[in-house]
This record gives C-alpha cells, structure tokens and sequence, in this order.
C-alpha cells in the first residue's frame, strides 16, 4: 500500500472547472492507487467538494483529464453511465429517497441499473444492512431514522452496486457527535476490506488512523498531500501548518 | 413546618372571573346573537314576500317552468327539475371535459418550463403569465365571440377545415365522433372486464421483471389484454345482454325489502359512526401513561360527535320519505341499467358520426351528426381550460422543483437513467406536492364553470337565473346552488383527501 | 484566515475563451442540445411563426376598428361620470399620484441598475418591434402602424446595440431616473395620440404632480423620521380612497337641517371619549368591566331604539376602545396615542357620516361610478373591507373555543364551496328581500358588500396559513411573561402570522381583482362591461367587440402582471420562506 501510482484507478491531470468567472478548480494532478484510502482535507469552498463531484460527473470539469477505471469521462452518455455504476457516492444529507422504505431504496437501483433479480437483491440488502449493523430498520421509511441510520443507509445504498470507488462528501458534517462515531466506524470497515476510497472529511482522527495519504486543498488546488505521518507530524507548506494550527488547536 | 399553606380547599373564583363560565358565555352570547339576527332576516323576508305575494316552497322544482334552454338533454323543460337537471348535466359536461384538458396542457407546458430547451420554456412561461393574469370572464367572453363572430359563416355546403372531421363555423364546432349505440354498455361490460385483465397482467408482468430483473414489457402486455376483450367483445357482445336480469333481481328485491329494515339498518350505522368517532378520539387522547386530562373543547367535540350521531338516527327513523327517497332512486339507477342490457340484442356499439349541414328552414343549420361545440360552449370551456391550465402548470413546475436536488444527485450516482430518475425518484415526490393544488384548481375550474351565464350556456346559473327571473323564486334557486356546488366542493375534496392520506410521506 | 497571505503556486485564470459562447454556441447549447430538443425546437418555431402570422393579420385586417378606442377613453376609465363635473375625476387621479410621488420618495426606488440591462432592454423592445414589424407586411393591408413600427424598431435596436458597444463597463444608473424617462415619453405619447380633447393637460400635470411630490417628498423626509413618515403616508393612503369616493366623487350636499339635531351630541361623545379611556384605565380590574359593560349595555340599547346612525356607531366605537384599554392602554405613553387614536377616528368616522348624508349634487341618473374607477373601487374596497373580517374568521377558525370554531368553519367553507357569482346574485336579489319594502342599496354597494363577504373566507384561509407557521415557542414564550391571550394574538402571534402570509394577501388581492368583472353579470358598469356591451353597442363603434375585449384583457393583465411582479419582489426583500 505504497503511495506510487503503480496500478492507478482514478487519474486526473491538469482538472479546471469555472462556475461563471469564479474559478473552482485551478488545475488538480493527482492519481489514487487501487485500494487506497484518500483524505480531502481543506478550508470551506477550497474545491474539494467540487472535486470529488467531478469524479462522477456530477460537476462537468471543463479542462484537463479525468479516467476512472480506465474509462475517461467525457460528455459521451455511454461512458458516465458506465463510470457511475462504478463510482458509490455518499452524500452530506443522505439523500435517500423518502418514499421508499429502507429496504427499496437499496433495491431499487440493484433492480434497475444492475439489473438483479428481486431476490438477489434483497438478499444482498439485507447482508450489506446487518453489515452497517440495522437489519432490523429495512422494512422502515428513511424519515423514520436517525441521521446516523440514515447514513448508514446510504453507505449500504452505494455497497448493493458493488463499485470499485467509494466517494464520501463530507458524510458526517450534518451528523450529532455520538452518530459521526457509527457511520464512521463503517468507514474503517470498509477501508479494511481493501475498498478504494475518497473521502471529503473534517474528521482528523479518521485521517490520522484511517487514511493513506492525505490531500490538503486550498483556492482549488492540491497544496500538500503526503502519508498520514508525515503530514500531521512535519508540513512543509506554511498553509498547511496553519490549516492544522487552526484545526487542531480544538 | 408549622405555617405550611393548607392545600385543602382551593376556593372557587366567583362566576364573572371564571375563566370557563366566561368562555361559554361569551360563545353562547354569540352564538345567541347570530341566531337572533338571522330569525330577524328571515322574518323580515318572509313578511317581504307574503306582501309581493311569494312564498317559500318548492313549486318551482315541479310546475312548467315556460322557459328555453340553448341546448342540453331538455330544451323545453317541461318542470323546473328538469331544467335543474339539465343544468347540472351542461355543468358537468364542460367541468370533466374542462378537468381533461386543463390538466393535458397544465402539465405539458409545466414541464415545457423546466426544459433545457430553452424556447420551449420561454414559450411556457409566456402562456402562463398571459392566461393567468387575464380575468377568467374576459377569456370566456372573448372565445364565445371569437367563435360567434370570426369564425367562416355556415353555408349549406360547408365542409370545415377537414371535410368529413371537422366543421369550425359561427353555428359552432362539430366534430366527427363514435356515439354509443343501444348495444353499448353491453360491450362496456367486456371493457371493464378488459380493464381489470390488464391490471392484473400489468402487475404481474412488473412482479416478473423485479423478480427476473429482466423488462418484462408489463405495458404491452396489460394492453394487449384490454384490446383482446375489447375485440372479442364487439363480436360477442349479446351474450353480455344476460347481466341484465341481475340487475332486474336486485332492483325487485331493493323494492321487495321495507322501508322500515333501511330506516334501522341507516340508524344504527349512524349511532356507530358517532360511536365509533369518540372511541377513536379516546383513544387518540390516550397515553401509555392513562387518559389524558380531557378540556371542555374536548368534551365539546364529544358531545357534538354523539349528538350528530343520535341526530342522525332520529332524523331516519322520523321521516321515513327521505329513506323511500333514497330507496326509490336506487331502484331506478337499477332498472335503469336493467334496460341497458337484453340477452342476445345484437348491433355494432359505436357507430361514427361525421358533421354535416342541414337546412331545415331558411338558414343552414349544423346537423346532429357530428358532436358539436356550441359558440357558448367552446367560450366557457376554452375560457376556464386556460384559465386553469396556466395555474396547473405552474402547480406542477413547484412540484417538480420542490424535490430537492440532492434526490437526482443521488440517484444520477446510482447509475439511474434520466428516464428512470424521473420515473421512480422524482415523480413520485412531486406528485404529492402537486396533488393538494390541483384538486384546489379542480374545484375552482367546476366553480367558474358558473360563468356560462355570460355567454348564454346553460349551466346551473344561468338555468336558476332564467327561472327566477320568471318565477321571482330568488331564495329557493339560492338553496339549489348552493346545494348543487357544495356536494361537488365536497366530493372532489373527499377524494383529494383519500388520495392525500395514501400517499402521506412517513416520518418520525 | 486570510490565505492570500500563502504564495500558492497557481494564480486564477479567466475562464477559457471557449466558454464565453457567442450566439451560435448558446444556440447549439439550448436549442439544439439532443434530437429531441432540436425537432422541439424546429416544430415550435413554425408553429410560433404560424401563431404570430395569424395574430398580426387579424390585428392588421381592414376590418378591425382599434380607431374607436381613442375617443371612448373616458367612457372606458369613468363611464357615466357626468362630463360637466370631470374636474372631480382628475382631482382623485391627482391625489393618488401626489401620495404615490411622496411614497416614492420615502419607500425608495428599487436602488440602481446596471446601464448595459438598460441598453439591451432598449435593444430587445427594438428588435421586437422591427420583427413584429416585418411579419405584419404580410397581412392584408399596409398601414402606418406598420411604418412606425419597422422605423421605430430600426431607430431603436441602432441605439441599443450601438449604446451596447460603447458601454462595456459596470456603470449604474438609479431605477427612478429610468423611471422618469419612460413617464417623460409616455407623456409625450399622450400629446402625439388622438385622445378625447381636454385630456392631455391634465394627464400632464398628473406626471407632474408625480415628480413635485416626490421631490416634497425629499424635502419633508429632511424634518420628519423615516418611522413617522411611513406612518404619516399609510394613514393618508388609508383615508385617500373614501375621500375619494364619498366626497371628491360623489360630491355631496350637506344638508344642515337633517344634521344639526345630533352632530351636537356626537361631538359631546367624541370630546368624552378621552375621559371614559383615562378612567377605564386607571381603574380597577372589576370597575373597568362594570363601565364596559353599561357601555355595552347602551350601545346596543342604541340599535334598538334607532338613535340615528352616527350616534350608534360611535357608541360601538367606543365601546370597543374602552373594551381594548385595559389591556393595551396601560402606560401613560400608550394612552395619549389610545386619545389621539379615538379623537382621530371619531372625527374621520363623523366626516364619513355627513358626506354619507348628504345626496348626489351630480347632474346623473343615480349611478355615477363606472368603468375602470368602479373595478378599482371594487378591488381596492373589497380587500380593505375583506382584510379585518378574513382576519377575524381566522383567528375563529383557530380558536380553541368551540362555537366560534364551528361558526368560522361553516362560514369558510360555505362560501368557499360557491361560485362568486351566486355570491353576487345573493347580494343583488336578497339582501333587498331582507331590508324592509322599498328600501334598497345602490347596486355598486350590495356587489361590494357580496366581494368582500367571498374574499374574506379565502383571506381568513391564508392568515390561518400563517398563524399556524408561527412556532409553538413564541407562544410560550408570550404566556411565561404574562400576557393575556387578547395581548398575546395582537402584539406576537398576528403580526407573525401577517408578515409570514403577505405574497398570499396579495395574490388573493390580485385574485379578488379579477374577479371584480363578474360584477358586470349583474349589471353593473365596471370596465369589462363598457368594453363589452356600452361601447361595442354605440352607433359609431359597431363590429368592435372582439377588439374591446382585447383592449380589456390587456389592461386587466398589466395591472395583474404588474402587481405580481412587484409581490414577487416584495416576498424576496422580506425573505418570507428562508427564515
């Protein structure tokens, strides 16, 4: 699990992306190895968020590269559809969908998108829900849960379409203290099965512990990325050292 | 310890500073007062009517009413029922006809607003903006003229704009149409039964493909289901006739059974509803903890359910010729379908009629044969469908947009289509945005149906408005209006309600 | 945290010329982006191109007479209004636009806006112009319309794309100078128009009068606090409209004979009024109740024995007043303005009553009010009138008092369940069955009794819409300091509720707008009616109806598009829905 882009998954050269004249992403060189874990780190509106949006197509980048899994994302319909049933996605709000019960809302793409059986799908449901520890939540609706169940949910969500890549987008900003620690647990889970994951997150003990490289953003740009180690113990840019000052002093 | 205060005996308030007494009091003084003024009104019209030499009955339902309508089934009604009825018949001619097409055009151009084309949306809000902020009379009167003063005049050989479909002249719009025939509803007997095929295959189809999670055409399949009965039974039809004499069994034996059995069996369902009501309202005010402490409101409502319900029952058991009524119209909707069918009656069940030009007297006249729009007839229903449609669209773009973003967003990673995002993500959420106000413009579109009476169609107004102009009736065709409408505020609530209450989003 | 202090390495950089699109990109972009979408596109514009074809050639035909409008100008604003007396007409318009110029002035004007919105406004009105302009030369018949607008349109999409070339930069000009430009045109329009004579120096001085009392406006802005002037103009707009209608318009004749037996004795009650208050409020919880309930006792007496109507009311006026001091009067400082508010309101209700008394000077056959001046008494009266009454039903409706809950409920949604016109018919043919033999009120009344009597059942519905978003909190929060639930509605919960609810009070505005045509199917002479039976059915205006109702759609639309853009603005300034 070295850091060298031996067998790299997501590849990105040179992204820019402009929302109006605002420039969002500056131009991001980065590559994820199979299997391992990322940490996006960085002040609010750094363009990390933004970034890893980009990775699914959610946002369009508007120059540079982009390949995942070998697949290049451009506006080709063929090629996003192909890169998203790869890519897992969670999100701050959860955004299940609140008019199915638990249990369809992890079905539904299963059913649709990978096209499994009923069944199957189920079956996988319920193994992925014992999995993030609420089996006995499927048959209930998503406005019936915890904030921290819902997450929970969602991560399963993704987990039923069996995607090389898990992005989190800051999953456990809109949580309450006790909940972070069980979506978070499901985190570490998921990184010891050797899952490649990217992950947008404030949470600097998952980093420390979790993590193999970190990457600090700032004005849409990587500033410094690194191991874990080195980051938190000896920065080199004056940026970071602040960024940690300020993050660490609480 | 020693000067601890006696809790013993709270001392009563004297009554004019008892919040509860005053409560009641000043209801009960109000209440009191609104009655008062009302007996004084009505006393007052009274004395005023017996001077002009009215009075307050309902002669006018069953006396010759001497009056002409535009069109409808009776135009010379021969009592003032008829032309009631005939009036609510127009009415709800143009509100259903008004509901289909409102809400055809509402939701095309609501989605037209949130397309990415960006001339289809500029074109929608245009529509909206310029139907909605326009006085609904306006847009009436001005399509009732429109058609009754630029369309082409009718020759004895006009042929329309499509000879053979379509006829557009002053005398109105006729159209070619299938009119049911005597057969009919011996052939909408195989259609209903189609249509029950095909939800049934439909389902099941869908149940395969989740199952097989393969596409399993559940469409194509429910459709060539109905079309199979719809064939087969345009040919086999007479043999429907035989449904017939179930209807012939029951109407004999709603009339074999007393009047009085209904009366008790009415009654005591009335004495349950109350019954059940309370109970379901104890039980709602009912905590692991025990009853919770019940307010005079409470009780209120209470005794107010119990009494309704006692109320009820009492009123069955008084008059019994509400119940014949109710039994008599029963029977007659029986016997009435009884005619419908005959075992073994044989005959196509829609026959096409195309429009054409009659002249029976000097001036040429739109024949029977085609369905025809009238000039008051397309003003009103173009007037209120436009109306409308423009407030529906709007209903259903905040629907669409009221789903939060993060809802596509999650479902475009999941691989979701467009097409299957919007099908199964979206729609399903907006839907119960959207359902509220669209029964709210439902309403309103049968409400400003009453503004026929300013192009001359026959509706409810315009028939209660002819007969008091002639009888000077003006409080009893009050009372029928009002009747008339609130039944139908009230159904199409009810159902909104009913379908509201399926579709409630579950929350903690 | 500020990070410009760090030397990152890369700078921003505009974006890529490739994502400025000009107008083959955008169009490739929104018009032609999937196949679908570009059919979409190809088939609407036909069918656009179609629609407009078939509207210019009816607008253009020979057969149309828009020459008839100009000279039914008045009949279409006043109707009947006797021409002789036109003066008062005019005064009413001045008034409104003296208080519309100071309420400018004090509420401010929108703030500025960018020259270049301007400049392509400019340019798309001209574009608009020249091509509606092109289309219509294949309609039957040229005509100087035509020329005027192909000119007019040439002149004016020069001016803006050339103005467009030179002002590249953010400059901003002030929304009331744009303002002010378009009102200088359209009174130029006014002299080049051929409108009834003896109308275009009057419209003048109303633009006038518009701009002098904005600047009066300014200057009295100077001495007085924004507070107090907002306060001032609302109570002048307030007063403006029955002035208007119950003096200005009507311009009665005072009768001294029928009002010297009892002005003195309404003058007495005013000048008590005072007294009663300061006692009420000082005294204890139990008298105050013994005084309220004598004046009660003899308000209603009143009505009984038939005092003669100006007494009556005050008495009940009082009554209310004094009902109210005890609990919104209590310190010094709320009961001098408690003595102002009654001596204010008595004198303007016993004003209201001697202009009432006094018939008609008008040399007419009764009814003098008509046209555009009728719909906007209807619209404005109905919802003042509808406002207290709405608001009323509401807090019934959520009351926790069960008959006065009942009593709204059926009232609500009795009213609600019928359609307006028969509301209307109720008022024209029954409530005369109600008033003893021979006595009957003037058509326009009984109309704007049976508008407001509808729209405050849907007012009632919208306010209750907004006392039920006011959270539970604010309640507690008004019962743990001790208020009394009378303070607690008046002073939290209402005004909450209200603020919540004003987009809705203004669309039902709009709503109760439109919905004053229906009164012309009762027989009254509001504008749809004069567009669509009194001046289709003059001699010289024959064969014009289908172009009347166009006029009538058009001014019922600018005045309902109007106002509900400007709600639309209102609701983003006060923030309603991202509290």
């Amino acid at each position: 699990m070295d850091n060298g882009a031996a067998n790299p998954i997501i590849v990105c050269e040179n992204v820019k992306k402009w929302f109006g004249d605002f420039q969002a992403l500056r131009g991001v060189t980065t590559s994820v190895a199979e299997g391992e874990v990322v940490v996006v780190i960085g002040p609010s509106g750094s363009g990390k968020s933004t970034f890893i949006r980009c990775i699914n197509r959610l946002e369009q980048h508007q120059e540079g590269r982009i390949v995942v899994a070998g697949i290049e994302l451009t506006s080709d319909v063929r090629n996003i559809e192909r890169i998203r049933s790869e890519v897992g996605m969670v999100f701050q709000q959860f955004n299940l969908f609140p008019h199915l019960t638990v249990m369809q809302n992890i079905t539904l793409a299963q059913v649709w998108v990978r096209k499994r059986s009923r069944s199957d799908a189920e079956e996988r449901a319920m193994a992925l829900l014992e999995r993030v520890g609420i089996p006995e939540q499927a048959a209930k609706y998503p406005g019936q849960l915890s904030g921290g169940q819902q997450q929970r949910v969602a991560i399963a969500r993704s987990l039923a379409m069996d995607p090389q890549i898990m992005l989190f987008d800051e999953p456990t900003s809109a949580l309450d203290p006790e909940m972070i620690k069980e979506v978070l647990e499901v985190m570490q889970e998921l990184a010891g099965t050797g899952m490649t994951i990217v992950a947008v997150t404030h949470e600097m003990g998952f980093a420390r512990e979790v993590a193999n490289r970190i990457v600090l953003f700032d004005e849409g740009q990587i500033v410094e990325e690194g191991p874990p180690s080195e980051f938190f113990a000896n920065p080199r840019h004056p940026r970071t050292k602040m960024f940690l000052s300020q993050i660490l002093s609480h | 310890m020693a000067n601890r205060p006696s809790l013993a005996s709270p001392t009563r308030p004297p009554l004019w500073r008892n919040a509860t007494f005053l409560k009641w009091a000043a209801q009960i003084g109000v209440l009191f007062g609104v009655l008062a003024l009302g007996s004084v009104l009505v006393g007052e019209a009274m004395a005023n009517m017996r001077a002009q030499g009215l009075a307050l009955d309902w002669d006018l339902l069953t006396d010759p009413p001497g009056i002409q309508l535009g069109e409808g089934i009776f135009i010379k009604p021969s009592t003032g029922l008829e032309a009631f009825y005939t009036g609510a018949v127009n009415m709800l001619r143009v509100a259903l006809s008004g509901i289909v097409a409102a809400t055809v055009v509402g939701v095309i151009v609501g989605i037209a607003r949130l397309s990415s084309n960006w001339l289809a949306s500029r074109l929608a809000s245009v529509f909206v903006e310029s139907f909605r902020n326009i006085p609904v009379l306006v847009q009436v009167v001005f399509w009732f003229f429109f058609a009754s003063t630029f369309f082409p005049v009718l020759e004895e050989d006009s042929s329309g704009p499509i000879p053979g479909v379509l006829l557009v002249s002053r005398k109105g719009v006729s159209f070619a149409w299938p009119f049911p025939q005597e057969t009919f509803w011996q052939w909408g007997a195989f259609l209903v039964a189609g249509l029950l095929t095909a939800r049934w295959a439909y389902r099941t189809r869908m149940r395969r493909a989740e199952e097989l999670g393969e596409d399993t055409r559940p469409g194509t399949w429910a459709l060539l289901a109905f079309l199979a009965w719809a064939v087969v039974g345009w040919f086999a039809h007479p043999l429907a006739g035989a449904i017939g004499w179930l209807f012939m069994l029951l109407a004999a034996s709603v009339g074999a059974i007393p009047v009085l059995a209904y009366q008790v069996i009415l009654a005591l369902i009335s004495l349950y509803l109350g019954w059940r009501w309370i109970n379901r309202f104890l039980d709602s005010r009912r905590s692991p903890a025990g009853l919770a402490k019940l307010t005079d409101d409470d009780y209120f409502r209470m005794i107010l359910a119990g009494a309704l319900g006692a109320g009820g029952a009492a009123v069955l058991m008084l008059l019994p010729a509400a119940t014949e009524v109710g039994t008599n119209v029963v029977q007659y909707l029986l016997e009435f379908c009884d005619q419908k069918f005959e075992f073994l009656r044989s005959g196509a069940p829609l026959a096409i009629g195309t429009p054409s030009v009659d002249v029976p007297g000097r001036f040429p006249q739109i024949a029977s044969t085609g369905l025809t729009m009238t000039p008051s007839f397309f003003g009103i229903w173009m007037g209120v469908t436009l109306y409308t449609a423009s407030f529906i669209a709007e209903i259903v773009r905040g629907g669409i947009l009221s789903v939060p973003k993060g809802q596509s967003e999650a479902g475009y990673a999941l691989g979701l289509r467009r097409g299957q995002l919007l099908r199964m993500v979206i729609l399903p959420q907006a839907f119960r945005v959207i359902l509220p106000p669209l029964g709210n413009q439902y309403l309103n579109l049968s409400k400003n149906t009453s503004l026929g009476i300013a192009v001359a169609f026959p509706e409810m107004v315009q028939v209660g408005q002819t007969m008091f102009n002639q009888t000077g009736d003006t409080i009893q065709v009050i009372l029928i209006w009002m009747a008339f409408y609130l039944s139908i505020s009230l159904l199409i609530s009810v159902l909104i309600n009913y379908y509201n209450r399926r579709t409630q989003l579950v929350e903690r | 945290m500020n990070s410009e202090s760090f030397d990152l390495p890369l700078p921003p950089e505009p974006p890529p010329k490739a994502l400025r699109i000009g107008w083959l990109d955008w169009a490739r972009n929104n018009l032609f982006n999937s196949v679908f979408n570009g059919t979409l596109t190809v088939i609407l514009t036909a069918g656009m191109l179609l629609l407009i074809l078939g509207v210019l050639r009816f607008v253009f035909s020979p057969d149309r007479r828009w020459e008839v409008m100009p000279p039914n100008a008045a009949n279409y604003v006043v109707e009947a209004y006797p021409r002789d007396d036109l003066f008062n007409m005019w005064l009413s318009l001045w008034i409104i636009a003296a208080l519309a110029g100071v309420s400018t002035a004090s509420w401010g004007m929108g703030g500025q806006v960018s020259v270049i919105k301007v400049v392509a406004a400019v340019r798309a009105i001209g574009a608009t112009a020249l091509v509606v302009g092109v289309l219509s030369l294949w309609s039957p018949a040229g005509s100087a319309t035509q020329t005027v607008l192909v000119w007019g349109g040439v002149v004016l999409f020069g001016l803006g794309a050339g103005a467009m070339r030179l002002v590249r930069e953010e400059r901003e000009v002030s929304v009331a100078r744009v303002l002010a430009i378009v009102g200088a045109l359209l009174v130029g329009l006014v002299w080049y128009m051929p409108l009834e004579s003896g109308t275009t120096w009057p419209l003048t001085i109303t633009a006038l009068v518009v701009v002098a009392f904005h600047w009066v406006g300014k200057l009295v802005g100077q001495w007085l606090s924004a507070q107090l002037m907002k306060r001032v103009i609302t109570v002048l707009w307030v007063l403006s409209f029955p002035v208007i209608y119950l003096h200005i318009q009507r311009n009665p004749s005072l009768v001294w004979a029928e009002v010297t037996p009892w002005l003195p004795w309404a003058g007495l009650l005013i000048a008590v009024g005072p007294v009663v208050i300061w006692v009420v409020s000082r005294a204890g919880r139990e008298q105050a109740a013994g005084v309220n309930f004598l004046l009660g006792a003899v308000a209603i007496y009143s009505w009984v024995i038939q005092w003669p109507m100006a007494i009556r009311v005050l008495f009940l006026l009082l009554t209310l007043f004094s009902l109210a001091t005890p609990t919104f009067a209590a310190s010094p400082r709320a009961r001098r303005a408690f003595y102002w508010t009654w001596l204010a309101g008595g004198l303007c209700t016993l004003y209201f009553f001697l202009m009432g008394i006094g018939s008609t000077d008008l040399a007419t056959r009764g009814h003098f009010l008509g046209g555009i001046n009728l719909t906007i008494l209807l619209a404005v009266g109905g919802t003042a009138l509808s406002f207290p009454l709405g608001v009323m039903l509401a807090l019934g409706r959520t009351s926790s008092m069960p008959i006065f809950r009942i009593l709204s409920i059926v009232y609500i949604e009795v009213v609600r369940g019928v359609p307006l016109i028969t509301v209307l018919f109720f008022g024209d043919k029954v409530i005369p069955r109600f008033l003893p033999p021979g006595l009957d009120f003037a058509g326009e009344a009984k109309a704007l009794l049976a508008i407001t009597a509808f729209s405050a059942a849907y007012l009632a519905e919208n306010v209750r819409g907004g006392l039920q978003a006011v959270s539970k909190g604010q309640t507690e929060a008004s019962r743990a300091l001790g208020m009394t639930t009378a303070q607690m509605t008046m002073l939290i919960t209402l005004p909450q509720a209200l603020r919540v609810v004003i987009p809705a009070l203004v669309g039902q505005a709009i709503a109760l707008f439109k919905d004053t045509s229906l009164v012309a199917i009762i027989g009254l002479a509001d504008f749809l009616r004069v567009a669509r039976d009194i001046v289709p059915n003059q001699p010289d205006s024959l064969g014009s109806i289908l172009e009347n109702l166009l006029l009538a759609a058009l001014v019922y639309w600018i005045f309902a598009f109007s106002f509900s853009r400007a709600s639309l603005r209102l609701e983003k300034r006060l923030g309603v829905g991202t509290r």
